[in-house]
């Protein structure tokens, strides 16, 4: 039974679809899919796109600034979860630190010399963990993240 | 005082030890990393400890770097020694215990601005040829060093500063600076303070270096993105790969909320799974279609009302997700009809439109706005509203 389709195991595709997989297959052994009210749609949707995020994430697992960039919004988010009292430390923390990097983003404007500079932030608010990064790792992150995110949609689990 | 004294020094030896261990398991690694990658992982390590990601940031990138802030307050510099220290270690493998340790080394507010000196060689190493930043932080450094002096910090930052000397490449205006505060215990090599003209025309050596790479990564994308290759100009091809990646990141979301509505088969095993992938299941082909339409667009003229239109709908859809989700979902099996013209359009992002289907996309459209009226008591206005401008547009466009 040879199959002529059959990708190799360990290729992104393959390890991203199951992961994926198992975590579908959890999401729907919590909750049967007979209640179709809105808001449990809306609730398993969530889920699902967070483990859809957290598949692709771990499939990179940290090869990729915007890998880890995203696994560590997801652990922090799971933390906070858990633990409010943590949770508070680490928001103020993280607020602080937040305010302080915006602060100084606005004062000084990020000049490479490349002048591209709106469209680079704008790139950078979209690619995970893109604030950190100087043009030329955004581009870089830019393509693995579009090669990714067209995995993810071309997969077989009914993505695509 | 002395508590904070003894508290920053425990810190010291962590960091040592730490310094240390990493120094033996990932030596090589390191000499790898810093000849190729340099900016990549410590960027990298910035992305994961997000603590301190400007004031790195400001360190690394040739800008002008503010010494004074960062003189003032002091634990962010502590953040810098966490950043530079724990980012040649373990290389991103286990980030959980590191977060917690430096969740919990940040807090010591009591930096000693000579540890800082010495994570600032550090850092400063790995952009070696970045001399701006280096004689920047060289000077903060000495100021540093000369406005707040204790012999014991000194003692550490000896000893830690043979430890790390040996890493330090661009050490030279450390050294120069260093010397004039601390005694000439570091095992430095005393070379000249670079005067401006050099720096200036190493800066310009830089941006060109970096230019090339930034084109041909550029180039690269090009490749990426479907339809690139009729626009010239970095800023229109930027313009482009950021709305792909927006249509590539809301068609995700989509097609998790059409999971979350509708229960597929997950019982396939996986060669089934990836046999299928020849021939991806019909009911995505409405989606990817309706969406791949803007992507496919040959006259981008047209592309940002369009694009915008496709924003309102997706904000829309963020409100009534559920609610067109089951519109579309119900929609799909009228699509079936549609499907022998769709196969090929939907199964690549490349898309030729044929000129008869943005009749079909049209009556398609109809056909969901028609069940979502009968099937559900949402107001459907919006998301109609949204369709049939779309689908407006698309004809205009053909």
């Amino acid at each position: 039974m040879n199959n002529p389709h059959h990708l190799n195991p360990t290729s992104l595709k393959s390890r991203f679809t199951t992961r994926f997989l198992r975590a579908l297959t959890k999401i729907r052994a919590q909750k049967p899919i007979s209640s179709s009210s809105p808001t449990e749609i809306f609730r398993r949707y969530r889920r699902i796109k967070v483990a859809a995020d957290k598949s692709m994430a771990y499939s990179v697992r940290s090869r990729r600034i915007w890998s880890r960039a995203m696994l560590w919004k997801l652990r922090s988010r799971s933390y906070r979860r858990q633990d409010p009292c943590s949770g508070r430390r680490s928001g103020k923390t993280n607020q602080a630190i937040m305010k302080k990097s915006s602060n100084e983003n606005t004062t000084t404007r990020r000049e490479d010399g490349v002048g591209f500079v709106e469209e680079a932030d704008e790139l950078r608010q979209l690619v995970p963990g893109g604030e950190t990064m100087n043009l030329c790792n955004l581009l870089d992150e830019t393509a693995h993240y579009i090669k990714c995110l067209t995995t993810q949609l071309f997969s077989p689990i009914g993505k695509g | 005082m002395n508590r904070a004294l003894a508290e920053t020094l425990t810190v010291l030896d962590r960091q040592r030890a730490r310094v240390k261990w990493q120094q033996e398991s990932c030596f090589s690694e390191l000499s790898g990393v810093f000849s190729n990658q340099t900016s990549t992982h410590v960027h990298g390590f910035q992305g994961d400890l997000i603590s301190d990601e400007s004031v790195l940031d400001d360190l690394v990138m040739t800008r002008q770097v503010k010494p004074d802030p960062h003189l003032e307050t002091s634990w962010p510099e502590l953040g810098k020694v966490d950043m530079a220290g724990m980012g040649f270690g373990p290389c991103g493998y286990s980030n959980g215990p590191s977060f917690d340790m430096n969740y919990a080394i940040s807090r010591t507010f009591s930096c000693p601005p000579a540890v800082a000196a010495t994570i600032a060689k550090e850092a400063t190493e790995v952009k070696g040829k970045e001399s701006i930043v280096s004689e920047n932080m060289g000077s903060a450094v000495a100021r540093e060093s000369s406005k707040k002096r204790k012999a014991d910090k000194l003692h550490n930052l000896k000893v830690a500063a043979d430890d790390d000397s040996k890493k330090t490449k661009a050490c030279g205006e450390e050294g120069e600076e260093s010397k004039i505060t601390r005694p000439p215990n570091t095992n430095k090599s005393s070379t000249k303070q670079e005067p401006s003209a050099d720096t200036s025309k190493e800066n310009s050596k830089l941006t060109e270096v970096r230019r090339e790479k930034i084109s041909e990564r550029m180039k690269y994308l090009q490749d990426l993105v479907p339809g690139c290759n009729k626009i010239t100009g970095k800023a229109g091809m930027l313009d482009e790969i950021i709305n792909y990646v927006q249509s590539l990141q809301r068609q995700v979301e989509f097609l998790s909320m059409k999971l979350a509505a509708v229960n597929p088969r997950l019982d396939f095993d996986i060669d089934n799974l990836f046999a299928k992938d020849v021939f991806p299941p019909c009911i995505t082909n409405f989606p990817t279609v309706g969406i791949s339409s803007e992507m496919a667009n040959p006259s981008y003229l047209h592309f940002n009302p369009v694009q915008q239109v496709v924003a309102c709908s997706g904000v829309e859809m963020g409100l009534n997700s559920p609610d067109i989700a089951l519109r579309r979902t119900i929609s799909a099996p009228e699509s079936t009809i549609l499907d022998a013209s769709f196969l090929d359009t939907s199964c690549f992002t490349q898309i030729q439109p044929s000129p008869t289907w943005d009749v079909e996309l049209q009556n398609v459209y109809n056909v969901a706005f028609e069940h979502g009226r009968s099937t559900t008591p949402f107001p459907s206005q919006p998301f109609a509203a949204a369709g049939s401008i779309e689908a407006s547009h698309l004809k205009m466009e053909m």
